[in-house]
């Protein structure tokens, strides 16, 4: 009898569920020219009912918001939406829900998350999620009007470079996050064993050899370092050893990839340089195959099921080349806390080029998506997130005296330790609302901070200007090459790269030729057509 | 001459009916399963028009302009697809084939047993790499072929023998990647025809027996030809899934070494790197629907060929 009862509830749900999921669909396209039609109510609205916030916004109909981001909820997210949704019920009649895809497939569940058309109000954005391509194909609202409306302060208090950094064909749709940050290439590695077996001093490719090579000869149980195939967005597929090799010596604005095997120099923004095609690559490659040759890395790499930052806390390899400032910091306060007798070093790609950029402003931001049902409410709650110092600490540190607490010289401490604090700091992965005027930073994070400001020091490094963000590729033009060059990229470039190829000169040429067979000549001029008219309408 | 004919079409409508009548609880009961199928797998090939269209958000399904073919273009364009096409029929027609030989041949094993503890312990030992995730496959053949800390060199180098370098030699991983797919649906299958086995009456094989035939002789004249139309059964299934590669197996034992492609690179594996990226609708759904028209050419021409010779054996 349960039994029978229990399979009855579920086919009426699932009965439920399933019409409810009709109607949706149906009703979405009204609820649309509603909130369409909402700006013209809503002005008399706001002088008339005591509903409506100061921002000028009605507020009367309570509503709850979706919001979507990308990775992991935190343990106690629970706790944290309710505390948050106490204030916002207050504040603007709206409660939000957090929603969180977990990282496995990211892509394909944002892509569907938007392209399903369920309502979601607000969405992370970022250049690495292809905000340009999804803004171009209208999967966001337009908010040049919407943010000075619902969300005034927020609207003044982001810089105006900032705004225009985010135009997709002259209009804003996403709210970019102010940090300045860089995100150079780093290469993370054994300060003790350096000191040790006494190689120079490391701060080129060629002491990076000498190094690596003591570490071959003298550390039998040590590979000296585990690079393996990455994936390079527009640069397409790659081996992650090369990076530090081309960084190091172009001044680009297209930072370690060559989208297409080009590349550009900073003071001359709108002149491209063909790469592939250049003696400069194949002697890459043959550095390459030495250092491979050498064993400096697997002789496995290509499927590599190791993570490199994991094998060098734990003592397998002497070298990660492929890292950056913040996974530096991770590192650093793990290896201080597991092996306190280690020293690590680091050396980043701007000390030896001398040029660096800072991020794009749409490297993180939030946005309200096409299917959204109140875009007003959801920039007002967001601007509360950003601007106010409640909202913000609660969804970036969590709760104080709980979660974490001030230190007297104004570090974040977490209380406990991941295991024990459900929350840990940003983690609600809020990049995008990081308020830089009250932001707190972890002791560990210190260690980014002095690399920010060797930077901001002059020491020869010239701080750029990030160009390359701000550029909407237009692939439609040359999708079918594009697709076939990675192809070819991932077949004859990645082993080339990894000095898996005996004969370097024959590889490359190989290389080039399967490249063009797939369209690389129309790809490369339709490319460069498209980056000098964006350098021409930017003024370069 | 006329009223004959209506009185015939009157007799077809009311005979109908009839049926309808008459079988109306059987048919209720069908019901579900034809809402199912409509909801599940016909109401969704309208999305094939997708495979036709640049999709973007404002028009959505059917207001995305018309491209024709453009999005079947990158399948053509690294003049890989005719490569990959046959990887993938081959392997899987190799999967097909020696697995369920092998179930045939374990199952049979196994019911010759006589201790049908050791039958059954030794079934479940089959059984369990079915549960095993592909995901941790990939590690274990990892920790296997790795060059210098792998299980098979080490053990090699024991043996003061040379190391194979295994992710760069593609023709090894034909066989590794058979192995390990037949490793994995080993048990699975051959439940499927233990259960055929039982399912034959004894008294053939008594019958066998007072004639004087002994086991083998049991086993090649009363049992194979008795699983034969299972066999069928199943390859015919199984034809049907012919264009779709084992894309679990291939991505986690291979992953993005681009050494091995020439000999593991199948169709999905290849619309995976192709699309991952820059997820595109269009593209997926023409990868899809080139892999479906030739899957359901390739199950009809076979039913059609069984069907000629054996029409018993056809699966319609």
């Amino acid at each position: 009898m349960k039994k029978g009862m229990t399979g009855f509830i579920s086919a009426l749900s699932a009965v439920v569920l399933f019409t409810g999921a009709l109607t949706g669909c149906g009703s979405s396209a009204d609820k649309a020219a509603d909130s369409s039609a909402a700006p013209t109510t809503s002005v008399t609205a706001a002088t008339s009912t005591a509903a409506a916030s100061q921002n000028g916004i009605d507020t009367s109909k309570e509503v709850e918001l979706q919001f979507y981001m990308l990775g992991n909820a935190p343990r106690d997210l629970e706790i944290i939406q309710t505390k948050v949704n106490e204030l916002a019920r207050k504040d603007l009649n709206c409660t939000v829900k957090f929603n969180y895809t977990t990282w496995s497939d990211t892509n394909t569940k944002y892509n569907l998350l938007l392209s399903s058309g369920q309502p979601i109000d607000l969405m992370f954005t970022a250049d690495w999620m292809n905000y340009n391509q999804y803004a171009k194909k209208g999967a966001f609202k337009p908010l040049d009007e919407v943010v000075p409306k619902a969300a005034p302060d927020l609207w003044k208090w982001i810089p105006e470079n900032y705004w225009n950094g985010c135009k997709v064909e002259g209009k804003i749709y996403t709210i970019p996050a102010t940090w300045k940050e860089y995100v150079p290439g780093v290469i993370v590695y054994r300060e003790d064993l350096r000191k040790k077996y006494g190689t120079p001093e490391i701060k080129d490719i060629t002491s990076l050899e000498a190094y690596l090579e003591a570490i071959k000869k003298n550390e039998p149980n040590m590979i000296p370092t585990e690079e393996l195939v990455a994936d390079w967005g527009i640069g397409g597929p790659g081996f992650t050893a090369w990076g530090p090799i081309f960084e190091q010596t172009h001044t680009s604005n297209f930072g370690a990839t060559v989208p297409y095997g080009l590349y550009n120099d900073y003071k001359n923004p709108s002149q491209l340089i063909d790469y592939w095609g250049s003696e400069e690559f194949v002697n890459d490659m043959k550095t390459l195959r030495r250092w491979q040759e050498k064993g400096f890395w697997s002789k496995s790499a290509l499927s590599t099921k190791e993570y490199p930052a994991d094998e060098f806390e734990n003592g397998k390899i002497a070298c990660v080349m492929a890292s950056n400032p913040g996974k530096y910091a991770t590192t650093l306060s793990k290896v201080r806390t597991n092996h306190p007798d280690w020293e690590v070093g680091y050396l980043s790609a701007p000390e030896v080029a001398g040029y660096v950029e800072p991020v794009h402003p749409i490297h993180n931001g939030f946005a309200v998506p096409k299917s959204s049902e109140n875009p007003e409410r959801a920039v007002a709650f967001y601007s509360k997130m950003v601007l106010d110092k409640t909202y913000n600490y609660l969804t970036e540190y969590g709760i104080e005296g709980k979660n974490y607490k001030i230190t007297e010289d104004g570090h974040y401490e977490m209380i406990g330790d991941t295991t024990t604090n459900g929350f840990a700091r940003e983690a609600m992965n809020g990049w995008a609302w990081r308020n830089p005027e009250i932001q707190l930073f972890d002791k560990s994070f210190d260690a980014v901070l002095d690399i920010f400001k060797k930077y901001e020091a002059g020491n020869g490094i010239v701080i750029g200007e990030n160009l390359f963000g701000g550029f909407v590729e237009d692939y439609a033009p040359y999708q079918a090459e594009r697709t076939a060059l990675y192809q070819v990229q991932s077949q004859y470039l990645v082993p080339l790269m990894g000095g898996f190829v005996a004969d370097v000169d024959k590889g490359a040429a190989t290389f080039r030729e399967k490249a063009k067979g797939a369209g690389l000549e129309k790809i490369q001029a339709e490319f460069t057509k498209q980056w000098q008219a964006y350098c021409k309408s930017i003024g370069k | 001459m006329t009223v004959k004919i209506s009185n015939k079409l009157n007799r077809k409508e009311s005979d109908l009916i009839y049926d309808f009548k008459k079988n109306k609880i059987l048919l209720l009961m069908l019901a579900p399963v034809v809402v199912f199928f409509f909801i599940n797998s016909y109401l969704p090939m309208v999305g094939i028009y997708y495979a036709f269209t640049k999709f973007d958000f404002n028009g959505g399904l059917f207001g995305s302009p018309f491209v024709g073919f453009d999005n079947f273009k990158f399948l053509f364009q690294s003049g890989t697809i005719l490569k990959i096409t046959v990887n993938t029929v081959l392997y899987n027609l190799a999967f097909i084939v020696i697995g369920n030989a092998l179930q045939v041949f374990v199952a049979i094993l196994l019911s010759e047993m006589s201790s049908r503890i050791f039958a059954k312990v030794s079934q479940s030992i089959m059984f369990l790499p079915y549960f095993v995730s592909y995901v941790i496959v990939g590690v274990l053949v990892y920790n296997l072929f790795n060059y210098e800390s792998g299980f098979v060199n080490t053990m090699l180098q024991n043996f003061n023998m040379d190391p194979i370098d295994a992710y760069s030699t593609p023709g090894l991983w034909k066989f590794v990647l058979v192995a390990l797919y037949i490793w994995k649906m080993l048990g699975y299958g051959t439940v499927i025809y233990l259960a055929a086995i039982l399912g034959i009456g004894s008294e053939y094989y008594e019958a066998a027996k007072i004639d004087g035939a002994n086991i083998f002789q049991q086993i090649r004249s009363i049992t194979i030809p008795l699983l034969v139309p299972t066999f069928i059964m199943l390859f015919l299934f199984s034809l049907g899934s012919i264009m779709r590669g084992q894309f679990d197996l291939f991505y986690q034992v291979i992953g993005s070494n681009g050494l091995l492609f020439d000999a593991t690179d199948i169709i999905d594996t290849f619309v995976f790197r192709s699309l991952k990226m820059n997820f595109d609708i269009g593209m997926g759904t023409a990868a899809g629907l080139y892999q479906s028209v030739f899957g359901f050419i390739i199950i009809i021409t076979v039913n059609w060929l069984i069907k000629r010779n054996h029409e018993e054996y056809a699966l319609f």
